[in-house]
């Protein structure tokens, strides 16, 4: 039972008013003078009023009928028939967090029964769905009434390997009840409501009248020990690349971790055990013996022994030693530019590092530019011969890198940035500068940041003047709007020229600290190299090292054994959902390993600290007291529609009028005898 | 001896009281004279000139008779009293406090007043003396007894108001020693008081030889208690008022007078003192002329 308008039953204290005046006007009214109250003995007034009332059904008429006119103007309605009439059935989607932080303990235990709890709670009519969320969110059921495949779903259910984003579920719960017809709609949000994982959003909020329900599945006392992601440094031992590999263990519990044991696998077996102590809330780290890398990958793992929570007590990565970029370097020969700072440059490279092999543009041949994946033309003149090799080289997927001193010449031929002309000289009057970097491009994206390298104070002397082509894109330009910096694609690979000198000819470059990785990433874009992470993090998307081929189909291998065709289309990309290796292999033939791919765990997930659900409420519903804006929200309408469905309120008016009507008649017949 | 208007009280004299009684006039000669045979030891010593006894000078008093030796001797003005003076003294206790005013169409001051105006002109016509009291919680008017005090009772009577509390014990101690001469003693009062301290009060007076008569005057209002709505009681001599509700109480009431009725003429009777009760609803002339009645007979009884 409710009313629509519940202040006019503050109108019900009027019933006293009529009976109170009634009797105390008597009391006042009459005051006989007698000569003693020697024999008068007191009678207190109270008793007064109960006995004086002579006609209790004619007083009992009056006071029901004025309370059946207030009760009429309070609007009554009925609540229960009210749920009847509008449908009382509920919407309810069961948000269950099942990332890998929920396998701590039994909180996994706890959520399936928490959410069966729910399940169970099912009314007639009522529907629910089912979402399980990491990362992203899986919907198993959409707004079904079958309580038993409810059931068997979230039964077959298990913590993954994701971590925690409340953003996709809380979307996919506010799209399941916005497009339902029930009349209340429920969220019940089942998680261990971890504190990194929560991120307020105001894209994430419920639709009003959503009734949120936050269910923690937390621990008082948590105890985690997690691998942190290992440090590998590589070096180079009487020609072999060694690395050492260096790996930490965190400790995310309130208690000292002693004796840790960390253990590193390679292939399967392990190599080294390390031993480290743990402060609470802190990490320890330990490396490894040096290695020395074999061609072929090898599988690495450093791990711990299993505690609570056993997904991120291991971590894979993939050691294979690291690739060189061929770099062919050929020049005019003779006495001409000096190629010292370019070649001292490429030397020091460690990653990639560069294999740097020098030639003379008269000697290019076919099977040189074959090795190289990366061809510098260090101001000598191109004929049409060398020309059209090193253009072929390109559109093979090769790189180009023109250095355009003084004797650079190429002939007028598509493929080429532009068109040189004569040298600018810059030597007499005001220093040429370099400006304009397209700090967009992969050669100037490490100096996009501040201070990462200032190319305004080199000093430009001489450069030569470049029409460039239509397709040609200029990356630098000197102060004076000509290109300092060219690039044309060319089939697969690309052109670049450089209108200046890389020796102290024309420029100082060579001299100022940005020399070198500007050296570096030239060559490193041409060659299109990739800094390959040792690990992927699961949810990520992998690349096979080797480039897709639509004749060769590719399978890829899960740490489950599983078998997923890869499509070359896509370039053969799969995203990595387990923790573990992940074997890229010719479709067909099982021995032939193409590619492996290492996948872990997010390590973030493993801290176990919760943050309040009530925050989480106050965030997704806008009041920390989501039932009571669900409430507010979606009471007021209902009950108006109910109570004009109802009219309880002409009944109860009628049945006051005629009342009064009856007890007026009384109240005559009453007097009338009394007269 | 019919009371023309100008003489102050004359009133209260009812006429139709009187013709009531008028018949019984012998009776209440009788009556009287057999109250005073019983008082006196010597009656009816004529104009002698014994001297009885000194008592204290009054206003009114004829000052030829007051003994001018003793006022050498004291300073104080003593009159001299002589035993064939009179036969009797007649002297009327008028309670005139708050109460008394109570009554819807008679007051019963009123209707004691004309009670005592009547019993005193009765008396006097046969030649006794008359006085008068008037009291309330002290003695407001004093009229010592002569034989030619009526005018002056009677000019008393009238100007008597009831206005102030009243209480019965202190004035009656108070009067006692002025009834060093027996004589008829009437009070005439609603009784308002504890039937052991008013008769406690009216010892002295009766143990020095006169003889006590009391009239216990009451409205019926007061007997019945007819009141029908709930109502706060006003004691008229107080002003206290009490919420009450006679429909509950009436019985509880008309007990508790009953009760103080049957106190008062068990006391009077052990006390010897006549006691009668007056209801002011009726006439006057009838309850006198029974209580006259009822003297002779205890009279020829005794």
């Amino acid at each position: 039972m409710g009313f629509l308008l519940p202040l006019f039953l503050a109108g019900l204290a009027a019933l006293a008013v009529p009976v109170a005046i009634h009797l105390i006007q008597r009391e006042k009214n009459t005051v006989v003078a007698f000569p003693s109250l020697m024999f008068v003995r007191r009678v207190p007034y109270e008793s007064v009023r109960r006995r004086k009332i002579r006609h209790w059904a004619l007083l009992a008429m009056r006071l029901l009928a004025l309370a059946l006119i207030v009760a009429a103007f309070a609007r009554p309605f009925v609540r229960g028939s009210a749920a009847a009439l509008t449908g009382g059935a509920r919407e309810v989607v069961v948000l269950v967090d099942r990332s890998y932080s929920m396998g701590y303990g039994t909180r996994w235990t706890r959520a399936q029964a928490a959410a069966q709890g729910v399940l169970d709670a099912l009314g007639q009519g009522d529907r629910a769905s089912l979402v399980f969320f990491g990362t992203g969110a899986e919907v198993a059921l959409q707004s079904v009434d079958d309580r038993a495949r409810l059931t068997a779903a979230l039964a077959a259910a298990s913590p993954g390997a994701e971590s925690t984003r409340y953003s996709p579920a809380l979307r996919v719960a506010g799209t399941i009840v916005s497009e339902s017809t029930r009349p209340r709609k429920e969220v019940v949000l089942i998680s261990d409501f971890q504190k990194l994982a929560w991120a307020p959003s105001d894209e994430d909020r419920l639709p009003a009248g959503t009734v949120l329900t936050p269910v923690a599945i937390t621990d008082t006392d948590t105890r985690n020990l997690s691998v942190t992601p290992v440090a590998v440094r590589r070096s180079r031992f009487e020609g072999q690349e060694r690395a050492t590999i260096t790996g930490g263990v965190t400790n995310r519990g309130s208690e000292q971790a002693d004796g840790v044991t960390l253990a590193l696998e390679l292939n399967g077996r392990v190599v080294e055990t390390q031993t480290v102590n743990v402060a609470p809330q802190a990490s320890a780290g330990a490396s490894f013996a040096p290695i020395t890398l074999t061609p072929e990958p090898m599988r690495a793992v450093v791990r711990l022994a299993d505690d609570a929570l056993a997904a991120d007590n291991r971590f894979h990565f993939v050691l294979a030693p690291t690739r060189p970029v061929a770099v062919l370097l050929a020049s005019a020969g003779g006495r001409g530019a000096d190629e010292t700072y370019l070649r001292r440059a490429l030397a020091i490279g460690e990653s990639p590092r560069f294999d740097v092999t020098t030639t003379t543009v008269d000697a290019l041949t076919d099977e040189a530019l074959a090795a190289a994946r990366v061809l510098i033309v260090h101001d000598a003149p191109l004929g049409d011969a060398a020309a059209a090799r090193v253009l072929r080289f390109a559109e093979r997927g090769g790189g180009v890198f023109v250095v355009a001193g003084a004797r650079a010449s190429w002939p007028q031929a598509a493929g080429f940035p532009g068109t040189l002309a004569a040298p600018v000289d810059r030597s007499r009057g005001q220093i040429g500068r370099l400006g304009g970097l397209e700090f967009g491009h992969a050669v100037f994206a490490p100096f996009r940041a501040a201070r990462s390298g200032d190319f305004s104070s080199v000093r430009v002397y001489g450069y030569r003047r470049l029409a460039a082509a239509d397709t040609t894109q200029v990356l630098a330009r000197y102060d004076d709007g000509l290109p300092a910096l060219a690039v044309t694609p060319a089939g697969r690979g690309a052109v670049m020229v450089w209108t200046s000198s890389l020796d102290l000819g024309w420029n100082d470059l060579a001299l100022k600290p940005v020399f070198l990785p500007f050296v570096h990433q030239t060559v490193r874009t041409l060659a299109g190299f990739e800094d390959r992470p040792a690990a992927l993090t699961v949810g990520q998307v992998a690349t096979p090292d080797s480039p897709a081929d639509q004749a060769r189909p590719r399978v890829v291998v899960g740490p489950d054994a599983a078998r997923l065709p890869l499509d070359a289309a896509r370039g053969d990309t799969f995203e990595v959902t387990q923790p573990g290796f992940y074997d890229v292999r010719d479709a067909g033939a099982d021995d032939t390993t193409t590619s492996i791919v290492a996948a872990n765990v997010d390590v973030a997930e493993s801290d176990l600290a919760s943050v309040d659900p009530a925050v989480v409420t106050a965030a997704v519903t806008g009041t920390a007291d989501a039932q009571a804006a669900a409430a507010a929200g979606a009471a007021p309408p209902r009950d108006e529609v109910t109570e004009q469905s109802q009219r309880l309120w002409w009944y109860l008016l009628l049945a006051g009028m005629l009342l009064l009507i009856g007890e007026t008649v009384v109240a005559s017949r009453l007097s009338g005898g009394a007269v | 001896m019919q009371l023309g208007g100008a003489i102050p009280g004359a009133q209260f004299v009812d006429p139709a009281v009187l013709a009531r009684i008028g018949n019984l006039d012998l009776v209440a000669r009788s009556v009287v004279d057999g109250v005073i045979n019983g008082l006196h030891k010597s009656p009816f010593f004529g104009t002698s000139v014994d001297f009885a006894e000194h008592r204290g000078y009054v206003p009114g008093d004829d000052i030829r008779r007051v003994d001018w030796r003793v006022y050498a001797r004291t300073d104080k003005y003593f009159v001299k009293e002589f035993e064939a003076d009179s036969n009797s003294n007649f002297t009327v206790l008028l309670d005139i406090s708050a109460s008394m005013a109570f009554g819807a169409r008679l007051s019963k001051l009123d209707y004691a007043k004309t009670l005592g105006a009547c019993l005193t002109y009765l008396v006097h016509r046969q030649r006794d003396r008359v006085g008068l009291v008037t009291f309330d919680s002290d003695v407001v008017d004093h009229v010592p007894p002569s034989a030619k005090h009526l005018d002056v009772v009677l000019h008393t009577l009238e100007r008597a108001k009831a206005t102030r509390p009243g209480q019965l014990s202190g004035p009656l101690r108070k009067l006692a020693e002025h009834f060093g001469r027996r004589g008829v003693v009437v009070l005439i009062s609603d009784l308002y008081d504890e039937p052991e301290a008013i008769f406690e009060a009216l010892a002295p007076i009766r143990f020095r030889g006169s003889d006590v008569v009391v009239f216990h005057v009451m409205d019926p209002a007061e007997l019945e208690f007819p009141y029908s709505d709930p109502s706060a009681f006003e004691d008229l001599e107080t002003g206290e008022q009490l919420p009450v509700v006679p429909e509950s109480f009436r019985e509880k009431y008309q007990a508790l007078v009953r009760g103080h009725i049957d106190a008062l003429t068990a006391r009077a009777a052990e006390r010897g003192v006549d006691y009668r009760l007056l209801d002011t609803s009726k006439p006057l002339d009838f309850a006198l002329y029974d209580y006259l009645s009822f003297r002779e007979r205890t009279t020829r009884v005794r």
